[in-house]
């Protein structure tokens, strides 16, 4: 405490140099670049959590690792090193005090997602040959400049973006992962995932948690993200619950929505836009039927107490 | 005072013991399937959820709502057969002006009515069943074999997708739904202020389970009934 006093008196009188801001010897000048440094530093990390906050699977991702959860997590007992490597780069260490660009590096894209294979390779193969992958690869072979300008829900993800591999924990029940599964594959389709909880499979699988409902995966595939849109690929999905299921039964709608439909794909345009129409008229028959039967119950009343209370007169 | 009492001691059979017993059903019947299937519909929410919980999962909600689905549809089988019985072998009037089938003459009862609420015109003279009580009994008729019928469909939609497009099964829960809402909305709110609920009535119209009916009530609600019974 006398310290700081001292200190404090120490530059206090030499306050007065602020005004002359070329001078070596201004200390406030130089506190007041270093606090906004810092102000700069803090609110880059701050931005670089928000952006991240919007695509990692538990929602709480942050730029450093809370080791106390990663702990607790599936790859808990992992060495740094072991997913990371030597945490080199082109010759220099991997956070590059010296490269500014290091904070803007988006780590989910950073990071070497072959690695995972080592230990997950059926997972891998089956990302490789599913839908995300293909969008990957398209998104590469397309001009660089154009894909970087895409919306983040619009990159194709590679493993860390649906898995967080720090947080992840294992032994989850199948319920519990299937609830993950919907938030975390609704940040990219938001309009699949809503329909899908809108249904019996999302209702009883997620709202109930019964297990021999359907999830996400069990339909589109793990890792595959198959699109479903061809239909043979579409009936095979129904049949693994439903053996009993032909060509028609594939037909049901499950996502009810327009969103992400290509355009060509009238068929189900069509189907989508009768179940709206539908559900319209049935929302405007039930509003006039009940709206007319609440009135004429409403006013009924009103007249018999009007009568009761005349003869009680 | 002793010929009102003999006036209300005097009663009349409005409902036989097989109506009484099948509306007895039917109304368990019917809340069993609006408390389950809401329950699912609305499951986000916690009542649901907990409702679900002490039924024991998704999949005992869906074995009890179509547990009281048949009861509630067997009433309508044993209706239906009651109908023919009574037409064909007690050779009654089914489509008579006692009856509950519905006439132009209920149009111009419920506006007639209506004028009543106002104060502008008199009550009218109501026969056996009142253009209410025929919409009641009507829209429940009607509701439970289209409900029935979309219900069937998603209760096997594996088979009636093999009849019809997918897309029908997406158009049976539709229809479920919004007349499952409008069931629930008028059954439980319009049909019981209608029997029960108004001052008329009110706290509770016994006649529909133990079947009788006293001549005021006659003469109030049911004169054009008391008529053709006297005359």
């Amino acid at each position: 405490m006398k310290a700081l006093m001292v200190k404090s008196k120490k530059w206090l009188p030499e306050q007065k140099c602020c005004r002359l801001r070329q001078s070596n010897e201004c200390y406030g000048g130089r506190i007041g670049r270093r606090l906004l440094f810092c102000l700069m530093l803090f609110s880059a990390l701050l931005g670089s959590q928000c952006l991240e906050a919007a695509i990692t699977p538990d929602g709480q991702p942050g730029w450093f690792v809370d080791m106390g959860r990663f702990a607790a997590s599936a790859h808990g007992t992992f060495s740094c090193e072991q997913c990371h490597g030597n945490m080199k780069r082109g010759g220099t260490m991997h956070p590059d005090s010296e490269n500014p660009a290091f904070l803007k590096a988006y780590a989910n894209r950073e990071y070497n997602y072959q690695r995972c294979q080592s230990c997950h390779k059926p997972s891998y193969e089956q990302y490789l040959e599913g839908a995300h992958a293909k969008a990957l690869m398209k998104q590469q072979t397309d001009s660089a400049a154009e894909s970087h300008k895409l919306p983040k829900s619009k990159k194709a993800p590679t493993c860390g973006n649906c898995h967080s591999g720090h947080y992840t924990r294992a032994h989850l029940s199948r319920v519990e992962i299937g609830r993950q599964m919907v938030s975390v594959c609704g940040t990219c389709h938001p309009a699949q995932a809503a329909t899908y909880l809108d249904n019996y499979h999302g209702k009883a699988a997620v709202n109930l948690g019964d297990k021999n409902a359907a999830f996400c995966t069990d339909c589109h595939g793990a890792h595959h993200c198959f699109s479903l849109k061809d239909k043979k690929t579409a009936l095979a999905a129904c049949q693994r619950c439903h053996p009993e299921a032909t060509e028609g039964f594939a037909q049901v709608v499950i996502h009810p929505t327009i969103q992400d439909l290509p355009e060509n794909d009238t068929e189900k345009r069509a189907h989508v836009a009768l179940i709206r129409v539908v559900t319209l008229l049935m929302a405007i028959m039930v509003i006039l039927v009940v709206g007319f039967f609440y009135g004429h119950s409403f006013v009924w009343i009103l007249r018999e107490l009007h009568e009761k209370l005349r003869k009680h007169k | 005072m002793i010929t009102q009492e003999k006036q209300q001691t005097k009663t009349f059979v409005r409902f036989s013991p097989l109506q009484r017993f099948l509306h007895l059903v039917a109304m368990l019947g019917f809340t069993g399937l609006a408390i389950t299937g809401f329950s699912l519909k609305f499951s986000a929410q916690w009542w649901a959820h907990s409702f679900a919980w002490l039924v024991g999962g998704a999949g005992h909600l869906a074995y009890l709502h179509r547990f009281f689905a048949v009861i509630t549809y067997g009433c309508v089988v044993v209706h239906i057969i009651w109908l023919f019985y009574f037409k064909l072998v007690l050779k009654g009037s089914i489509t008579g002006p006692q009856s509950l089938f519905p006439k132009v003459q209920d149009i111009k009862d419920m506006f007639q009515h209506m004028g009543y609420f106002f104060g502008k015109r008199r009550t009218p003279r109501f026969n056996r069943f009142t253009y209410w009580e025929k919409f009641d009994y009507l829209a429940l008729f009607l509701g439970m074999n289209t409900m029935g019928l979309t219900g069937l469909f998603l209760w096997f939609p594996e088979f009636f997708s093999t009849l019809l497009p997918g897309y029908f099964i997406n158009l049976a829960q539709v229809l479920h739904l919004y007349e499952a809402i409008l069931a629930v909305a008028l059954k439980f709110v319009v049909h019981l202020i209608s029997t029960h609920l108004r001052p008329e009535t009110f706290p509770v119209d016994k006649s529909i389970f133990n079947g009788k009916t006293t001549r005021e009530k006659m003469m109030n609600e049911h004169p054009g009934e008391l008529d053709s019974i006297e005359a």
